[in-house]
């Protein structure tokens, strides 16, 4: 009997574990690079943005309505940081068998007609969301250049009003690269939003 | 005193449209911001509450739903047994959008739209501190204190293995 419970107790404390260690990264952590197909067929990985002081990340795809209401914000904020050194870089990690509007040509044809000022690379092999803890679209991660390492130094939503880009009263991203940029600690690091779970195989 | 006006304000909107929906989509109660939600969960009752958190636009939201359907269907006369589902689509698609949708579906449980779309960072944590945002999610409650929080799809049997281990 005692046995039996002390197993169960370790089977509970090993699951603990297993979901701790699958919950991908947390404040602090360091990224790993990827190399991932742009929709331009070309490989990007982060280490070919030498001047970059960081980046950010977006977990998105096609046709989420909250990727969708986020997708001209995003350009907006590419657009404001590229320059300063922080760049948008865009994922989609949904399994185009899972969900087929998010098939590679389907991507192209996003990246064109929203003209996206930044990369929208496929997660082909769905390997790099679980690393970074992704569950949603869309889902930001901020790394930051730290001694030659990459940093999370954000992780969350966009800005606390899909809805409406005019009635934001929070703009956590770019409150976080602001922050990053005046070498300042970032002031919500950590933030949550409803979006649509990442379709898997 | 304003946010009482404001909420004074609110619930009366709300039973305005509710009086006139409630005719021909019996599960569709109100749409709710968090407070409410919060009063329908804790309470000091012995029922086993069972809310789900989903959209229309959701597909493995709406995958989940016929199972959820037929287990509250099963359990439909358990004075101890209640499942809510909160709606998190927008307001403006409420009507038809949602309306039909549930007519469309025969959805037998109490149905909400929350729309607190500003406060998300601070409500979804008082759900459950690991929801990271993604849907459908389900939390199980009993007398104000929450048991489980699942933030996936769920099958009929992982929901009748959940709700058999909390009812009496």
């Amino acid at each position: 009997m005692k046995t039996a419970s002390k197993l169960s107790l370790l089977t509970l404390l090993s699951f603990f574990f297993i979901s701790l260690s699958a919950k991908g990264y947390k404040i602090g952590d360091t990224a790993t690079d990827f190399s991932l197909k742009n929709v331009d067929d070309s490989m990007v990985s982060l280490a070919d943005y030498k001047d970059a002081k960081g980046f950010i990340v977006v977990f998105t795809c096609n046709e989420c309505p909250y990727a969708k209401a986020y997708e001209n914000r995003l350009i907006a904020i590419d657009q404001k940081y590229k320059d300063k050194g922080y760049p948008v870089i865009a994922i989609n990690s949904n399994d185009p068998k899972a969900s087929s509007s998010d098939k590679f040509e389907l991507m192209k044809k996003k990246h064109a007609d929203k003209q996206f000022t930044f990369p929208y690379l496929v997660d082909a092999g769905q390997e790099i969301y679980p690393q970074y803890g992704a569950t949603k679209t869309p889902h930001v991660f901020i790394l930051n250049k730290e001694n030659k390492e990459l940093i999370v130094r954000y992780i969350g939503t966009i800005d606390n009003n899909y809805k409406d880009a005019n009635d934001v009263s929070e703009k956590y991203v770019e409150d976080a690269v602001e922050a990053l940029l005046n070498k300042k600690p970032v002031p919500t690091s950590v933030t949550v939003a409803i979006g649509c779970g990442i379709k898997v195989k | 005193m304003h946010k009482h006006l404001i909420i004074c304000w609110l619930s009366g909107l709300i039973l305005t449209v509710n009086a006139q929906e409630n005719q021909s989509y019996s599960s569709f109660k109100e749409v709710i911001q968090y407070e409410a939600l919060d009063k329908i969960i804790d309470k000091n009752d012995d029922v086993l509450y069972v809310v789900n958190f989903w959209a229309t636009w959701c597909g493995p939201c709406v995958k989940e739903l016929p199972d959820f359907m037929e287990v509250n269907n099963q359990l439909s006369d358990k004075k101890d047994f209640k499942m809510i589902l909160i709606s998190l689509d927008d307001k403006n698609d409420l009507s038809p959008g949602l309306l039909s949708f549930l007519d469309n579906n025969h959805i037998t449980a109490d149905v909400y739209l929350l729309d607190d779309v500003k406060r998300m960072n601070q409500w979804m944590p008082k759900v459950d501190q690991s929801w990271t945002g993604s849907i459908p999610a389900t939390a199980f409650y009993k007398n104000g204190e929450k048991l489980k929080f699942v933030e996936e799809q769920l099958h009929k049997t992982e929901l009748i293995e959940i709700i058999n281990q909390y009812l009496k």
